[in-house]
């Protein structure tokens, strides 16, 4: 079983390879990249899901903070989501100039919070969780999206 | 352990790095006018005063200054590295640095001994400050990355060359110009442009490339030891261009060898990137790889012709590499930042980030900008190009400036305005 940060590292390359997808898919014709960026919409939700569920609550029960990094993940867990629902208004619309500029805004965004997830707060994850961490990747793999 | 670095609250004021970014096409615009009034055959020694001038306005003024900028942005991002006091030590030295090369500037085409004077203590200062901050700041990261590594190998360079630099200054000013002068202005000019910039931007290419383009990543050996090998590369060279300037060209071949494998690696990624966007960083990013492909090979082949080339090097690697890449990320970082910190305000009905500039005035400026590089480099046959190269160059610089301060006037208008959300329930003070 692999570790909590390999475990969600892979997740976030995942998510940025249908995210290029997404993006090419649209770049030929909006419309047809519909199902693409439902499957991309989808997949990160289920990652903030994973975070915001299961490894977030350990973390902080571990650590006792409750209002500390993880709360800032959430926090632009939910930039993101809004930036995510104008996409897919935007498909609605066909309008591609905007979707592709949600599209940047939303690719900074994202790189941006993983760099901050990776390098630091998955780290401490994994240092702190170290003992559970089996249990925890294997109750993320299983998770219900909600 | 450390948690800074994870919250909007620890990322710098909105205007730490823009004062940065807002005054840099100014510097490119004085020195485009400079050029326009410079004799090409003046500018075709690089000792001579007007072509320092324009040189320094162009690496302080301009790359220096957007360097400093995007450090102060991305290192609470990149490396969880907070810069103490980011507020004053921004404002210090973004003024420190202004009012010192002006000083250099008209020092220098004056031969004002106290301006020159003046110049030194500015710029000295004013550099050190902002870079022994940041050097503070990365002392306490615990987890280094390639990236972490390149940034910090490169503000030791820059440390070490502003040090040169304050000496050459004083040198001037004491009108004390020796031989060792000589010996000194050469390293600080190599070292600047492959260790404190070169380096930099290999550093950061590492973690952008892959991350903002979805680009395939570098290899392991690129990421853990280019950055050694060019930096034990740049001192060899300094050692023998001192002590025996005979073997200096291996040294030199070395360092160029790397920088020209970084050139096509660059371009090479960019071909394999999955996002299919085209955007006008994407062609900053293939400019810049080209003419540091040419400007490595002439550098090397500059050493058979007694120099005569090392103006044109300096355009090519300075103008068509170091700038290109600097203009490339402006267009990406300030309207990002602008979104990030109006959005975080609770700002949600906001343009988006390529809504805030207008894409046909950013491809006008490359064009114009690509089109001066051009221009000058033919100069040096043809000295009737360098007006209309001068010109363009400064159309392209008005152009940027116009385009950085949109975005700018966005965040203004927009702040006058009340947010959608109230996010001070998310406040962590």
């Amino acid at each position: 079983m692999s570790s909590i940060k390999e475990y969600l590292t892979n997740d976030h390359r995942r998510c940025d390879d249908v995210f290029a997808k997404m993006e090419e898919q649209a770049h030929n014709s909006l419309l047809d990249a519909k199902e693409l960026t439902q499957e991309f919409v989808a997949d990160m939700e289920r990652h903030f899901q994973m975070e915001e569920r299961v490894m977030f609550p350990e973390f902080e029960t571990k650590t006792g903070m409750t209002m500390g990094p993880t709360e800032m993940m959430r926090q632009e867990h939910s930039q993101m989501r809004n930036l995510m629902s104008q996409l897919l208004e935007a498909i609605e619309n066909d309008d591609k100039d905007k979707f592709f500029g949600l599209s940047e805004t939303l690719m900074i965004l994202l790189q941006q919070h993983n760099m901050k997830e990776e390098q630091m707060l998955y780290t401490m994850a994994q240092q702190h969780l170290s003992a559970e961490a089996d249990r925890i990747v294997e109750m993320m793999d299983s998770l219900i999206v909600e | 352990m450390d948690f800074n670095g994870l919250s909007i609250d620890q990322a710098p004021p909105i205007l730490a790095p823009l004062r940065f970014f807002i005054t840099a096409p100014i510097f490119g615009i004085l020195a485009g006018v400079l050029l326009l009034f410079s004799d090409s055959a003046t500018l075709m020694s690089r000792y001579s005063i007007d072509a320092i001038v324009v040189a320094h306005l162009i690496t302080i003024g301009v790359f220096g200054s957007i360097m400093l900028g995007a450090l102060t942005q991305m290192l609470p991002v990149l490396a969880s590295a907070n810069i103490p006091k980011v507020k004053t030590v921004a404002t210090f030295s973004h003024a420190a640095l202004l009012l010192g090369l002006f000083s250099m500037a008209f020092g220098l085409e004056m031969s004002n001994t106290l301006l020159l004077w003046l110049a030194s203590l500015l710029l000295g200062s004013g550099f050190l400050v902002i870079i022994g901050s940041m050097l503070y700041a990365i002392k306490g990261v615990q987890h280094f990355t390639a990236s972490i590594k390149g940034m910090l190998v490169s503000l030791i360079f820059a440390f070490m060359i502003v040090l040169m630099g304050v000496y050459l200054l004083y040198g001037y000013g004491e009108n004390d110009v020796t031989e060792l002068h000589y010996i000194v202005a050469n390293i600080h000019s190599v070292w600047a442009v492959f260790g404190f910039a070169g380096i930099l931007i290999i550093g950061v290419a590492f973690q952008v490339l892959p991350m903002f383009y979805v680009a395939p990543r570098f290899k392991q050996f690129c990421k853990r030891r280019v950055v050694l090998l060019i930096s034990t590369g740049l001192l060899i060279w300094m050692v023998l261009s001192i002590f025996a300037e005979e073997y200096a060209l291996y040294a030199k071949l070395w360092i160029a060898t790397f920088f020209w494998a970084f050139a096509t690696t660059v371009w090479i990624k960019f071909n394999k990137r999955k996002r299919p966007v085209s955007d006008v960083t994407v062609w900053y990013w293939r400019a810049a790889s080209l003419f540091l492909t040419l400007g490595s090979f002439l550098w090397i082949y500059d050493e058979f012709f007694k120099h005569e080339y090392i103006v044109m090097v300096g355009i090519l690697i300075g103008g068509g590499f170091i700038l290109s890449i600097m203009l490339g990320m402006l267009y990406k970082i300030v309207p990002f930042l602008v979104w990030f910190h109006l959005n975080a305000l609770g700002y949600m009905t906001i343009p988006t980030m390529n809504e805030m500039i207008n894409k046909n005035l950013s491809r006008l400026q490359f064009v114009l900008f690509i089109l001066s590089l051009v221009g000058f480099v033919f100069s040096f046959y043809m000295p009737g190009f360098l007006m209309p190269s001068s010109l363009s160059f400064i159309v392209s610089m008005a152009i940027l400036e116009y385009n950085i301060l949109a975005p700018v006037w966005i965040y203004r208008a927009t702040r006058k305005k009340k947010p959608d959300f109230d996010m001070s329930a998310f406040s962590m003070t």
